[in-house]
């Protein structure tokens, strides 16, 4: 039963628009159907339309249409009683006359015609319409600004900024944002650190529009937030910790491209909106619903510029390496996300290597710079190679594995190196390590991954956090859900 | 901490004086009022013998918190 007064409660009733070429195809059978059997016509754009039927009733606020829950026009519904009895949508002969009863009806038109969208479900009207129909289900609390007040200035003063200017969560904003996901908005993504308050859809969708994020990005932000706050990855410790980590978010598969994401030339760089609203979004989480602030529970000395946002997608195309989710264990062609606690990028700059032995030790020399060369083993590490790097292995047929296990093989150090005083360095290990090999990474330790631009033999380097592994912070990859 | 405690097990958290506002911050979006002490900062580039004379100075103070209202 529909509400409203204004509704027929028997009879046809027929939604139209004229913007939609079948609606004007079927303008003579709706004026036929006055005719005949009487019929209300509800127009959503022009109020003069169709001239087929005077007494057109003007929906152009769509409050009817939307109550009717009105998908394509034209819809013809039958009404007996105040209950809808039937609905058919598009134009389609025989389905029309089954609604309505009569017979011979539009004999000049073709069979049939698909409709088109209804327009109280396009986007901007949907959300407008849901807010005043009292149907958001939005369960966070409203917050009423001055009209003098500045909206952006007064997030600032509200505390809700990483330090650059937000974009105001409207109910509207957020209602097109949740319309990303399929999921409920109160479903619960899991505890935030470090006020351990529970994440819903909804919170995460509010800090989504924030960070400036399209509502197709939101099943990513949802993936990374599930990711950050898993067990093993160890979000509170990350949150802090004196080091210089943050979350760094790496995406894989299809949705990358659906979404625009850049791999390519400066794939960890700015310009990207993608990349760039993702990562800022799963921080505005932290600090918005976690309560995670620096220079409060974030204890980070220096941070890192990564801390705004650290978001990029693996260059699987043309890549003869598996992707980075798929070696985590993840199915071929699932879209995934995958956290890693890291910071700061160190080049790994090689020019001439044209065999890959050569290569690997290139990069295994930079890497046993990565904390500090007197510190070992040392954090994880998350290596991303560009193309042309990549190229030289490819030609070689060098797999992903074996370049891993030659560098796992090539980043050892003799103990006596690494003990505190050696090379003048009092930073070090004990006297114990003298007589040793010591693995500067622990296996499972390297993570690589494959961007950047078609020019370049420039790799790079995300160093991780002192706590790598069970003892601190482990990678975690999830799939993207829509 | 928190955890320690509500199964019963009394804890102290020991930090240095470069924490006190971290660990404030954190007891109070976690609602509980953790024991501590707090010792000089920085620990991380003391030898072992400092670290032995620092934990001589305040063992008694951890172990007066730690039996604190078990008397």
């Amino acid at each position: 039963m529909y509400r409203g007064t204004d509704l027929p409660s028997d009879g046809l009733i027929a939604v139209v628009k004229r913007d939609c070429p079948t609606c004007v195809l079927t303008a003579p059978v709706l004026g036929d159907f006055v005719q005949r059997t009487g019929l209300a016509v509800y127009t959503q754009d022009d109020p003069d339309f169709p001239e087929t039927v005077p007494g057109r009733i003007d929906d152009t606020m769509l409050d009817v249409s939307h109550r009717l829950r009105i998908e394509i026009v034209p819809t013809l519904i039958r009404m007996r009683g105040g209950q809808e009895m039937d609905r058919t949508y598009g134009w389609d002969r025989a389905e029309w006359e089954r609604v309505s009863g009569l017979t011979a009806i539009g004999p000049d038109l073709p069979m049939s015609r698909p409709g088109c969208g209804a327009k109280n479900i396009e986007p901007g009207i949907i959300e407008k319409l849901k807010i005043r129909h009292g149907e958001t289900g939005l369960a966070s609390r409203r917050i009423e600004l001055g009209g003098g007040e500045d909206e952006i200035e007064a997030m600032f003063d509200r505390g809700w900024s990483d330090g650059l200017p937000l974009v105001p969560p409207t109910e509207e904003r957020v209602l097109r944002m949740l319309s990303g996901t399929a999921r409920d908005p109160q479903e619960v993504i899991g505890l935030c650190p470090p006020d351990l308050v529970p994440a819903t859809v909804e919170k995460i969708a509010i800090n989504a529009v924030m960070a400036g994020c399209k509502p197709e990005y939101l099943p990513v932000v949802l993936a990374a937030v599930e990711a950050v706050l898993d067990e093993p990855f160890a979000m509170h410790g990350v949150l802090a910790t004196t080091m210089y980590v943050g979350p760094v978010v790496v995406v894989n598969g299809a949705v990358r491209r659906q979404i625009g994401m850049n791999a390519k030339g400066n794939a960890l760089g700015q310009g990207n909106r993608a990349n760039a609203t993702i990562g800022r979004a799963l921080q505005l989480v932290i600090r918005n619903i976690g309560g995670g602030r620096p220079q409060e529970v974030d204890r980070a000395t220096l941070g890192n510029p990564g801390k705004y946002t650290y978001c990029f997608a693996e260059d699987e195309e043309g890549s003869s390496w598996e992707p980075l989710s798929v070696e985590r264990g993840l199915p071929q062609g699932k879209s995934a996300v995958t956290v890693f606690a890291g910071y700061g990028l160190q080049g790994v700059v090689d020019q001439k290597s044209r065999d890959p032995e050569s290569l690997s030790r290139s990069f295994a020399t930079s890497l046993m710079a990565v904390q500090n060369v007197k510190l070992a083993p040392a954090c994880d590490v998350m290596i991303v190679v560009c193309p042309e790097h990549e190229r030289t292995f490819r030609t070689a047929g060098w797999s992903k594995q074996r370049f891993l296990t030659r560098l796992h093989e090539l980043c050892e150090i003799s103990g006596e190196e690494l003990i505190s005083g050696a090379k003048g360095i009092a930073e070090g290990g004990p006297d114990t390590l003298a007589g040793k090999m010591v693995k500067k990474f622990r296996p499972g330790g390297i993570l690589i991954v494959r961007a950047g631009g078609g020019a370049g033999m420039f790799s790079g380097i995300i160093g991780g956090w002192a706590a790598s592994g069970a003892r601190g912070s482990s990678p975690v990859t999830k799939e993207v859900k829509t | 901490m928190a955890d320690l405690e509500s199964r019963g097990i009394p804890s102290v958290g020991v930090a240095t004086t470069e924490f006190i506002d971290a660990a404030a911050v954190q007891a109070k979006s976690l609602g509980i009022d953790p024991a501590y002490v707090f010792i000089p900062h920085p620990v991380q580039d003391r030898t072992d013998d400092e670290l032995r004379a620092l934990a001589d100075v305040h063992f008694d103070s951890i172990i007066a918190l730690l039996l604190k209202g078990n008397q």
